[in-house]
C-alpha cells in the first residue's frame, strides 16, 4: 500500500517527495566516498599486492552497484553478476585480441552486448512473469552455462588455463595505480546514476514495484518496463566493470568470473551494505575486501565464515548492517536533542 | 546405445531420488534449499569417517542417514522458523538466501576438517549381465535401492495417513490446518525426510564413485534441475524427470561431450521455467 501512496503522490503533486534530499545532500556522500576512497593509492601505490586487492574492492563495488540497481531497486534476483561480467570480460578480450578492434571500441561493444544478455533475461523473467525463485533459477542456469561454456569452447577461451588479454597493456590500464582510478572514476559514475535514477521518476517507480507491484501497476506504473530497464542499466555496469578489468589485469579465466567467487561475494557485501541504499554496496565492498584480505590464509575456513555472515545478516538484520547502524545513531541522535529540548524548556520555565 | 540407455536409468533414478527430497521442501513451505547437496555430502562424509572408523559399512551407512536427517531437523527448528513465519516472495527470498549460506557453512567445515576425505563404497561382484549389457554390481545396487526408495514413498504418500497429511499441506496450507494437520510437524518429518534421502544419494553414488567434500554444489544444482523440470512440488515429476534427464546425460555426455551435457541439463530447467513453470507433471498451481 506504501508504494501506491508514494506513487500517486507523483501523480497529484508532481514535486520531489518529502523523502528527497537537496541536491547538495544528495550527492554529498558520493563525493566525500569518491574522495577518500581516491587517498588510498597514496598509501599503497608501491605495492603491487596491496594495489590489486584495492583494485578487486573497486571491482565488486562496480559489481555491487549494479547488483543493487537490478535487485535492489526492482526485486529482480539475477544469480549471473559473475557471468554477465564474464560476457563483458571475454566479449571485450575477444573483440580486442581475435578481431582487432581498438579498445574504444571493444569496451563499449562489450558493455552492450552485457546489457543485451542481461536485458534479455530481464525480458524473458518478466515477460513470463517468473517470481522470485524462478528469476534466480534461471539466472543461475545462465551463470552455470555460460561458465561450462568458457570451459568447453577451448579454441576461443582456452579453458581453464585462461586468457592472456594483449590489448590495453601498453595503455593506462596496463600500469600499476591508473587502473584503480579508472574503476573508482566508473564506480563514482555508477553512483551519480543511481543517485539520479533514485531521484528521478523511474527512482518513484522502481521504489512502488518493489514494495507492492499490484499496487504500482494499478497506479499506471508500468512494472514490466521499469524491471527490465533496471536490467539492461545494470547489467551494462556488470558488463562494463568486468571488461575494464579483464584489461587492467591482462589476463582472464573461468574462475574470474565464476559463481562462487562473484556473486556469492556480491551477495554478502549487499547483505553487509543494505540493499537498495546508496552507498551500502561500496560499503559493503570495503568491508568485504578488508576481510577477505583478512582471511586469506585459509580457503576452507573463509568460506564458512562466509556462509554464516549471510546467514547472520540476512536472518538478524535484513536491512543490512550499515543501514541499521545509520538509523541507531541517528535515533539516538533525535533522543538526544529531544531531551535538551526538553531541558531547555524547564529551565526557561 | 542400450549399455547407455542403461547407465542413463541408472543415474536418472539417482537423479531423482536427488530432486524428490528438493522438490517435497520447496512443496510444503516454499523453501528452495540450495544446501540440498552439501547435506547429502555431509551424510557421505559421516559414513566414511564411520568406516574409518572399523564400524562396519551397513551400519556406518546408518548413521550417515541419521546425521543428515538430524542436521535438516536441526535446520527446520531453529534457522527456518523466522522464515516460516513470514509469507509471500519474502518467505522464498529469505529461505533461498540463508540455505545458500547454509550451504556455504557445512562445505567450509567439512572441507576445513576433513579435506581429503571421501566416500567411495566397492561392492564386490563381477559385472551381471542385463539383457545382454553387463552391468556393473555397484550401479545395480544403487539402482536397487532408488527404485526401493521411490517405492517406499509412494506407499508413504498414498497410503498412510502422515503421507497424505502431508500432501494436503503441498496442496493447501491452510486448508490442512483447519482440518486438524500440523504444518510444523509436517514440515519437521518431511525436512528430516529430504535430508535422508539426500544421504542416500550420495551413498548410492559413492557405488560408481567416489564422492568428496566438494560434490555438495554440483548435487545441489542437479536436484535444482531435477526438482525444475519435474515441477517443484511434485514427487511423481520428480522421478520422471529425474529418469529422462538422465538418459539425456549420458546420450550427450557419450556422443557430444560433457561440457555441453551440462548446458543441455540447464538448458532443460531453463525452458521448462519459462515454456512450462509448472513443470512435466505438475498441476498448475498459482
Amino acid at each position: 500500500m506504501d508504494g501506491a501512496r508514494r506513487a500517486s503522490r507523483i501523480r497529484h503533486t508532481g514535486l520531489r517527495g518529502p523523502g528527497t534530499p537537496g541536491l547538495a545532500r544528495a550527492y554529498a556522500p558520493i563525493v566525500i566516498a569518491g574522495a577518500l576512497a581516491a587517498l588510498l593509492p597514496l598509501r599503497y601505490g608501491d605495492s603491487r599486492t596491496m594495489m590489486g586487492v584495492i583494485v578487486g574492492g573497486a571491482l565488486f563495488a562496480a559489481y555491487a552497484i549494479g547488483f543493487n540497481v537490478i535487485f535492489g531497486s526492482t526485486g529482480q534476483l539475477f544469480l549471473c553478476v559473475g557471468a554477465l561480467a564474464g560476457v563483458g570480460g571475454y566479449s571485450s578480450a575477444l573483440l580486442s585480441d581475435r578481431a582487432g578492434l581498438p579498445l574504444l571500441v571493444a569496451i563499449p561493444l562489450a558493455c552492450l552486448i552485457a546489457a543485451g544478455v542481461g536485458g534479455l533475461l530481464s525480458w524473458i523473467a518478466v515477460s513470463r512473469s517468473l517470481g522470485v525463485i524462478f528469476t534466480g533459477i534461471v539466472t543461475l542456469a545462465f551463470s552455470l552455462a555460460f561458465h561450462n561454456l568458457l570451459l568447453g569452447r577451448r579454441d576461443l577461451t582456452r579453458g581453464e588455463t585462461g586468457l592472456t588479454i594483449d590489448a590495453g597493456e601498453d595503455t593506462i590500464l596496463g600500469d600499476l595505480v591508473p587502473p584503480y582510478y579508472v574503476l573508482l572514476g566508473v564506480v563514482v559514475i555508477y553512483l551519480v546514476v543511481y543517485r539520479g535514477l533514485q531521484r528521478s521518476r523511474t527512482g518513484w517507480a522502481f521504489r512502488a514495484l518493489r514494495d507492492d507491484e499490484v499496487a504500482a501497476e494499478l497506479t499506471g506504473v508500468d512494472v514490466k518496463r521499469y524491471r527490465v530497464l533496471a536490467g539492461l542499466a545494470g547489467s551494462a555496469m556488470i558488463g562494463l566493470a568486468g571488461a575494464l578489468y579483464a584489461h587492467s589485469e591482462g589476463f582472464i579465466s573461468p574462475t574470474t568470473y565464476e559463481f562462487g567467487h562473484v556473486d556469492v561475494s556480491v551477495l554478502v557485501m549487499l547483505a553487509f551494505g543494505g540493499l537498495g541504499s546508496l552507498l551500502g554496496p561500496v560499503i559493503g565492498a570495503g568491508v568485504f575486501t578488508i576481510l577477505d584480505e583478512w582471511l586469506v590464509w585459509s580457503n576452507e575456513y573463509r568460506l564458512m565464515i562466509y556462509g554464516a555472515v549471510v546467514v547472520a545478516l540476512f536472518l538478524g538484520l535484513p536491512r543490512g548492517v550499515a543501514p541499521t547502524v545509520v538509523s541507531l545513531v541517528k535515533r539516538r541522535r533525535e533522543r538526544d536533542r529531544g531531551e535538551s529540548n526538553v531541558s531547555g524548556k524547564r529551565a526557561s520555565r | 546405445m542400450r549399455a547407455v540407455v542403461f547407465d542413463g536409468i541408472v543415474l536418472g533414478l539417482q537423479f531423482g531420488l536427488l530432486g524428490v527430497g528438493l522438490t517435497l521442501v520447496y512443496g510444503l513451505g516454499g523453501v528452495l534449499n540450495l544446501a540440498h547437496g552439501q547435506i547429502a555430502v555431509l551424510g557421505a562424509i559421516v559414513t566414511a569417517l564411520r568406516i574409518d572408523a572399523g564400524t562396519p559399512t551397513v551400519l556406518a551407512v546408518l548413521i550417515g542417514l541419521a546425521a543428515a536427517g538430524a542436521v535438516a531437523l536441526l535446520l527446520d527448528v531453529t534457522l527456518l522458523v523466522p522464515v516460516f513465519r513470514r509469507t509471500g516472495e519474502s518467505r522464498v527470498l529469505l529461505g533461498l538466501l540463508l540455505m545458500l549460506g547454509v550451504g556455504f557453512i557445512i562445505e567450509g567445515v567439512l572441507g576445513w576438517r576433513y579435506p581429503i576425505e571421501a566416500l567411495s563404497l566397492r561392492i564386490g561382484g563381477g559385472p551381471i549381465d542385463v539383457l545382454g549389457v553387463a552391468m556393473r554390481s555397484g550401479a545395480l545396487l544403487a539402482s536397487a535401492i532408488a527404485l526401493g526408495a521411490a517405492a517406499g514413498l509412494v506407499v508413504f504418500f498414498r497410503f498412510t495417513a502422515f503421507g497424505k497429511a502431508v500432501r494436503s499441506v503441498i496442496q493447501d496450507e491452510t486448508g490442512a490446518q483447519l482440518c486438524g494437520v500440523s504444518p510444523a510437524t509436517v514440515r519437521a518429518v518431511v525436512l528430516t525426510l529430504s535430508g535422508v534421502l539426500a544421504a542416500l544419494v550420495a551413498v548410492t553414488r559413492s557405488m560408481t564413485g567416489p564422492v568428496n567434500v566438494h560434490a555438495g554444489v554440483d548435487l545441489t544444482i542437479l536436484a535444482l534441475i531435477v526438482a525444475v523440470v519435474g515441477g517443484l512440488g511434485s514427487v511423481a515429476g520428480a522421478f520422471a524427470a529425474g529418469v529422462l534427464l538422465g538418459i539425456v546425460n549420458t546420450i550427450s555426455a557419450h556422443f557430444i561431450g560433457s561440457y555441453i551435457t551440462t548446458i543441455v541439463l540447464l538448458g532443460a530447467a531453463a525452458v521448462t521455467i519459462v515454456a512450462r513453470p509448472a513443470g512435466l507433471l505438475g498441476k498448475g498451481r498459482e
